[in-house]
């Protein structure tokens, strides 16, 4: 008898594997599925950088993609440190999505439809995101939109590429997709109808760009003959009329942030990164100290003078500050340096978006001055441009120092260099003259400005760039007036004065690298206009470094080279990332990789 | 604590050395492959004008797979590559990532032992009638640019001066100072009659007196990869 009973029921669900009616029939084991792909997103936020793993690395933010480019010095010591990525391959996230889409429509009957729909939106919109990030890097990937079953065939699972263009037209069909189930409304940090638009209005911009530009400067290989990078430049028009149009959608939806506009300009655009209530924010991600994922930024790009905890290695170029000032009044019109009376006047008569964006020499910030000074001279004669020939005149008057404690004349005077640099060694303060100021939280106390200790939350996609978006579209589509009109937008919140002349397109892109600035976006749209590799070619970058003249009682400017005088080039085929070895290893239909590689 | 530690690095440390013991069997690299890369278009048949790593050898092992990971030989800045740890095998060889129109592999079997093989190549510009002089302590070369092929030759880019202290002179190994933005003049045009004719002058300023520097001049096309193509070095000194 008791052998017989025995064998009744072995076939028991293992208990401690969760099943998916475990997730699937509630709505928290939903939303809690939903949350492990939106933290997978490769949102470029403050932990992202370009080499070493790329994503939710540690706090060493100054490892900061606008440091390849020049929108930073930063530590990278050349291009090709981060130009060949780190190997991104998300197929286990895109099979998390894919697995949501072919599993949660068995298990609808549990939900109101609304809801349904939004998760299911969410998932296109998330599997858009993933292929996005592929795309750019890569060109063509294998497209996978099913489940694949591991008892399949390895033949099947080795699945080929796909041509870089029928990924961008997947990418888009999703945020379609996902654009039709979003609600037009969502809980912060999760998509609905606009945030999917505004992804589309980049995705198609970078998928046009690469059509028109990459149609005309690329690296000739086998990939490229088999479409597997590059796009037909035909294509061009069709992707800014879809980046257009995308755009188009969120107009009346969001704005820009404009609340403390009528008081102060500088503070507005400051806090436009800062108010969580901010209008302009159409996708966010949140940190928190609870749920350990607080970041470092404030600590991580003001140098310690200011903060509890650990340290700079990134500063803004003078490359960048000109793209606002063009050339700063720092030399007379006889060619002999201005004087200052003090550093802070360098800011007089700046843009309030530069000055909330960068913090320049004689700035504050928790009750502390920018007091950046790069040394003393005894005194100066001559014109600036004799200063920094071969020959200086003045070298034999000019003290620089290592550290703060070494003081002109000695024992009595005063300190060569500021707290905030510049230094002689290394590069813990600033190599430019300059901080970055966007992001900062200049209201946290500096005994909080530790790492881990930072919590203000990454705007992935802001209605700013939107109307930038839509503006390149616009000018790429010959559509000036309306680009104009995008631009002056931009510019009437920045405090700039509108566009004097007609619009280029070259005055709408220097808007978007000067709005957009430090957001992860540099490095992208150089390379997709395809001018990186002119741009970079032995290039190093500028500073403005003020150095004290010791009889005069005054400052001076002088535009050097960036204490380290890196030289950065870009090589043609970094347009396009090396496919990850280990996955050509594994897949050899993958080949031929990308040209030159 | 202390004798858990102690017991842990005495464990450590003999694993580290048992670990040590064993080399594997697999055969070790026993081929090298050596030569000289051609101008094609030079009557004396000498060298490709190039610096060190400016081109590469591209090695494809055939017969380790039919997607091999594709390894370089790096040029040295006479002209020549050599590469002594290779493995015998079918390989396809290209020249590539250099100042020359592009060339087709060649499949081939590296033996064991040493393989010499010459590659011949056709630059896409040739710098020709260089001259020098000093102006006070001001280095003025001149020279003039030629094409071999013309017809679709990538826009020219620039012409740029490469002064160094030792005879290994190129884009990788030059004095910042003399070769910067001032020295460099920017062309930006496809081939025509008016460049052939034309003769280029760089100017470089503020040389040091008294010591010797080995100077070139070189030209570059917007192709797949910007490099130079080379003028002889010269050796210059301010007396």
């Amino acid at each position: 008898m008791g052998v017989l009973f025995a064998c009744n029921k072995l076939d028991v669900k293992p208990l401690n594997i969760i099943q998916d009616e475990d997730v699937f029939t509630t709505e928290n084991g939903v939303n809690a599925y939903m949350a492990t792909l939106y933290k997978a997103l490769p949102i470029e936020d403050f932990y992202y950088r370009n080499n070493d793993g790329g994503f939710n690395r540690g706090w060493e933010h100054f490892w900061h993609p606008g440091a390849l480019c020049g929108e930073l010095a930063g530590p990278y010591g050349s291009l090709g440190e981060g130009a060949m990525g780190f190997g991104y391959w998300p197929y286990d996230n895109i099979r998390n999505v894919n697995y949501l889409m072919a599993t949660l429509p068995k298990y609808a009957v549990n939900f109101d439809k609304a809801k349904v729909d939004q998760w299911l939106g969410e998932a296109y919109f998330s599997r858009a995101y993933f292929y996005f990030a592929l795309v750019k890097r890569y060109g063509g990937v294998p497209i996978i939109k099913n489940v694949q079953d591991y008892r399949t065939p390895m033949e099947q699972l080795q699945v080929p590429r796909d041509k870089e263009l029928e990924v961008w037209n997947f990418v888009a069909g999703d945020l379609d997709s996902a654009a039709l189930l979003l609600p037009e409304t969502s809980q912060r940090g999760r998509a609905n109808k606009y945030v999917a638009a505004a992804l589309k209005s980049r995705v198609m911009l970078y998928a046009g760009s690469i059509a028109k530009y990459g149609a005309v400067n690329y690296v000739d290989g086998e990939a490229r003959i088999k479409g597997f990078v590059g796009i037909p430049a035909a294509e061009a028009d069709r992707f800014f009329k879809q980046a257009w149009e995308a755009a188009h959608l969120l107009e009346g939806h969001y704005d820009l942030y404009t609340k403390k506009m009528a008081d102060d300009k500088v503070q507005n655009y400051a806090d436009l990164f800062l108010d969580p209530s901010s209008n302009e924010t159409i996708l966010a991600r949140d940190y928190s100290l609870t749920s350990n994922t607080a970041h470092s930024w404030d600590a991580t790009m003001i140098c310690r003078y200011m903060t509890a905890d650990g340290l700079s290695r990134a500063y803004p170029t003078l490359e960048l500050v000109e793209r606002f000032t063009g050339p700063l009044p720092i030399v007379n019109p006889d060619g002999t340096p201005h004087r200052f009376d003090s550093l802070a006047d360098i800011m007089k008569g700046l843009e309030p978006r530069l000055l909330a964006t960068i913090y320049f020499p004689g700035a504050t910030l928790r009750g502390l001055t920018f007091d950046t000074q790069r040394g003393i001279y005894e005194h100066f004669s001559g014109t600036a441009e004799a200063e920094l020939g071969v020959t200086p005149p003045n070298l034999l008057f000019r003290h620089l120092a290592s550290n703060t404690n070494v003081l002109w004349p000695e024992n009595t005077g005063r300190r060569v260099i500021g707290f905030t640099g510049v230094s002689t060694d290394g590069d813990n303060t600033t190599r430019t003259g300059f901080y970055v100021r966007k992001y900062i939280d200049y209201s946290k106390p500096m005994a909080d400005c530790g790492l881990y200790k930072s919590t203000q939350s990454w705007i992935d996609l802001r209605y700013a760039e939107v109307l930038l978006n839509r503006a390149e579209a616009a000018m790429e589509l010959g559509n000036t007036s309306d680009a104009t009109a995008m631009i002056n937008k931009i510019r009437n919140r920045a405090g700039a004065a509108p566009l004097s002349g007609p619009v280029t397109i070259d005055s709408v892109r220097n808007e978007r690298c000067k709005e957009l600035a430090f957001e992860k976006q540099y490095w992208w749209d150089i390379r997709r206009w395809r001018i990186a590799d002119r741009i970079l070619d032995n290039t190093r970058f500028h500073a403005l470094l003020p150095y004290y003249l010791n009889d005069e009682k005054k400052f001076i400017f002088l535009r050097e080279m960036e204490t380290f005088q890196r030289p950065y080039s870009f090589e043609k085929r970094f347009y396009y990332e090396p496919l990850p070895g280990g996955e050509l290893g594994k897949n050899p239909h993958l080949y031929p990789n990308n040209p030159n590689y | 604590m202390q004798k858990v530690i102690k017991g842990l690095l005495i464990g450590l440390s003999l694993l580290s050395i048992a670990a040590c013991s064993k080399t594997d069997n697999y055969p070790g690299p026993d081929a090298g492959f050596m030569g000289r890369i051609l101008d094609k278009t030079d009557p004396e048949k000498g060298n490709f004008l190039t610096e060190t790593s400016g081109m590469q050898i591209k090695l494809e092992e055939l017969s380790w797979s039919a997607t091999p990971s594709p390894q370089t030989i790096p040029s040295k800045a006479d002209g020549t590559f050599k590469d002594t740890e290779l493995f015998s095998g079918h390989y396809r060889v290209t020249p590539t990532a250099g100042a020359f129109w592009p060339v087709a592999g060649e499949e081939l079997d590296i033996k064991k032992g040493n393989n010499t093989h010459d590659i011949a190549v056709t630059p896409y510009l040739k710098i020709v009638n260089l001259t020098h002089r000093f102006e006070g302590s001001t280095l003025v070369m001149q020279f003039n640019l030629q094409a071999p092929v013309t017809e679709n030759l990538p826009r020219l880019l620039d012409v740029q001066s490469f002064v160094n202290v030792t005879k290994y002179v190129g884009s990788g190994a030059t004095i910042p100072q003399y070769t910067s933005e001032s020295t460099m003049q920017k062309i930006a045009a496809n081939w025509s009659d008016a460049i052939a004719q034309r003769t280029f002058e760089i100017r470089i300023p503020d040389i040091k007196e008294g010591r010797v520097f080995y100077a070139r001049v070189g030209a570059r096309v917007d192709d797949s990869y910007k490099q130079y193509n080379y003028s002889e070095e010269i050796t210059v000194q301010l007396p």
